[in-house]
């Protein structure tokens, strides 16, 4: 049965949550998207968050009762692609020792999910896709203190648990010490790391795909 | 002297929990003599940080918009208080916008060095950071707090003290609490009193 049914690519979805273009952490976030793409069949889509129109969550909790956001905006077509994707992928800086606001927005707006998921007890992904889906977070931070991910990490949690992915289920690759544009490129491991992450959770999909 | 307090909602959701213990700190506040004022953000048009670090050489922020002129008015105050509700096991993206705006100030003071908070100066300069969660978990507010505490550093305000309440599902709202808007309004009163005997 295996050899006849055709292997459908692995999608990732990757979020760049900075608003600065092309900067540390979306260099992380490309690195570890190339690697992915060498791993075979892959369909990656990269959502630049300051281009998105995703905006804050207003707090009104309708999805608890209409399942569905009552904003009107680029949430609208990201939802769709959060529970298609087999691995999503979220980068972000760190600003003022929590994840930028941005980002902050996206992981608010999973509200719906988790309305869907606690409130409404109606499946976020079909039963058998449980156990199917992992996560990363990648983050860099100008600051070279260790604790300057504690603050993001826990909001991190919540945006993957609320869509069936679980907490065993994310990776973390957080570079500190990283501050002007660019600064990642002189890192030593960095590059290396995201690499191998990238080549790492493809291969992890690839085999928990075809049990 | 007068003590001038902020009371700062960074809440989508108007006159819910967390502004109504907002509320009842600037109640306490003002049966002490205070001035007060309250900010709502959501009202308040700004965008949030472009992370240009156009702010590191000039020390001003590109943007304008309502952001400059309100920092402008909370370097002017006594007192902050900085509410938000937890989504997500952090604060709110308003507020998150409105902290990360703040990061011409920290431009000022870390890389031109043209601004500087003397330790008299912050000790006179309290902030206060309220908080509801509808989660029970005592570990809720932890993410918050690194920010908050960023935050009054980068405006020279001393991390004066949390009030904070969780498991706001349990109790049906921030009204049906037993003791958490008693405590904002005391330590409302108790702030400003502070701040006059300094």
């Amino acid at each position: 049965m295996g050899q006849i049914a055709s292997i459908m690519a692995i999608k990732v979805l990757a979020f760049a949550g900075s608003p600065r273009r092309g900067g540390n952490s979306e260099t992380l976030l490309d690195w570890v998207l190339d690697a992915m793409k060498k791993e075979g069949d892959v369909e990656i889509e990269k959502i630049a968050l300051t281009e998105a129109d995703v905006h804050p969550c207003k707090g009104c909790n309708a999805c608890e009762v209409l399942n569905k956001c009552v904003q009107r905006d680029g949430m609208d077509i990201l939802h769709d692609k959060i529970i298609e994707a087999d691995c999503m992928v979220l980068a972000a800086p760190i600003y003022c020792m929590g994840i930028c606001s941005q980002a902050k927005a996206l992981i608010d707006r999973f509200q719906v999910f988790r309305s869907r998921k606690f409130v409404l007890k109606l499946p976020v992904v079909p039963p058998e896709r449980k156990g199917k889906r992992l996560g990363v977070f990648l983050s860099t931070a100008g600051q070279d203190w260790d604790h300057v991910f504690n603050g993001a990490v826990p909001s991190v949690k919540c945006f993957y648990h609320v869509v069936e992915i679980r907490d065993a289920d994310i990776h973390y690759l957080m570079i500190n010490n990283v501050d002007e544009k660019g600064a990642i490129l002189n890192h030593p491991s960095a590059k290396a790391d995201a690499e191998r992450l990238g080549h790492d959770v493809i291969r992890e999909l690839q085999g928990r795909l075809s049990e | 002297m007068d003590v001038n307090v902020m009371g700062i909602s960074g809440s989508p959701h108007r006159h819910g929990n967390t502004e109504t213990l907002l509320d009842a700190f600037l109640d306490g506040a003002a049966e002490e003599g205070a001035g007060i004022e309250k900010v709502i953000l959501k009202k308040l048009d700004y965008s949030p940080c472009r992370g240009c670090n156009t702010c590191h050489k000039t020390g001003v922020c590109i943007m304008e918009d309502d952001a400059p002129p309100l920092f402008d008015r909370i370097l002017s105050m006594d007192c902050i208080a900085v509410a938000s509700p937890i989504y997500s096991m952090g604060i709110t993206a308003e507020l998150k916008g409105l902290i990360d705006r703040a990061q011409y100030l920290w431009a000022k003071k870390f890389v031109l060095k043209t601004l500087y908070f003397p330790n008299e100066h912050i000790q006179r300069h309290k902030g206060v950071f309220i908080s509801t969660a509808g989660l029970s978990w005592d570990n809720v507010f932890d993410a918050a707090f690194p920010a908050i505490t960023a935050f009054f550093n980068t405006i020279g305000f001393e991390y004066y003290d949390n009030i904070i309440a969780n498991d706001m599902d349990k109790y049906n709202g921030i009204k049906g609490h037993p003791t958490a808007l008693d405590e904002a309004r005391d330590k409302g009163r108790r702030v400003v009193k502070e701040i006059r005997s300094l």
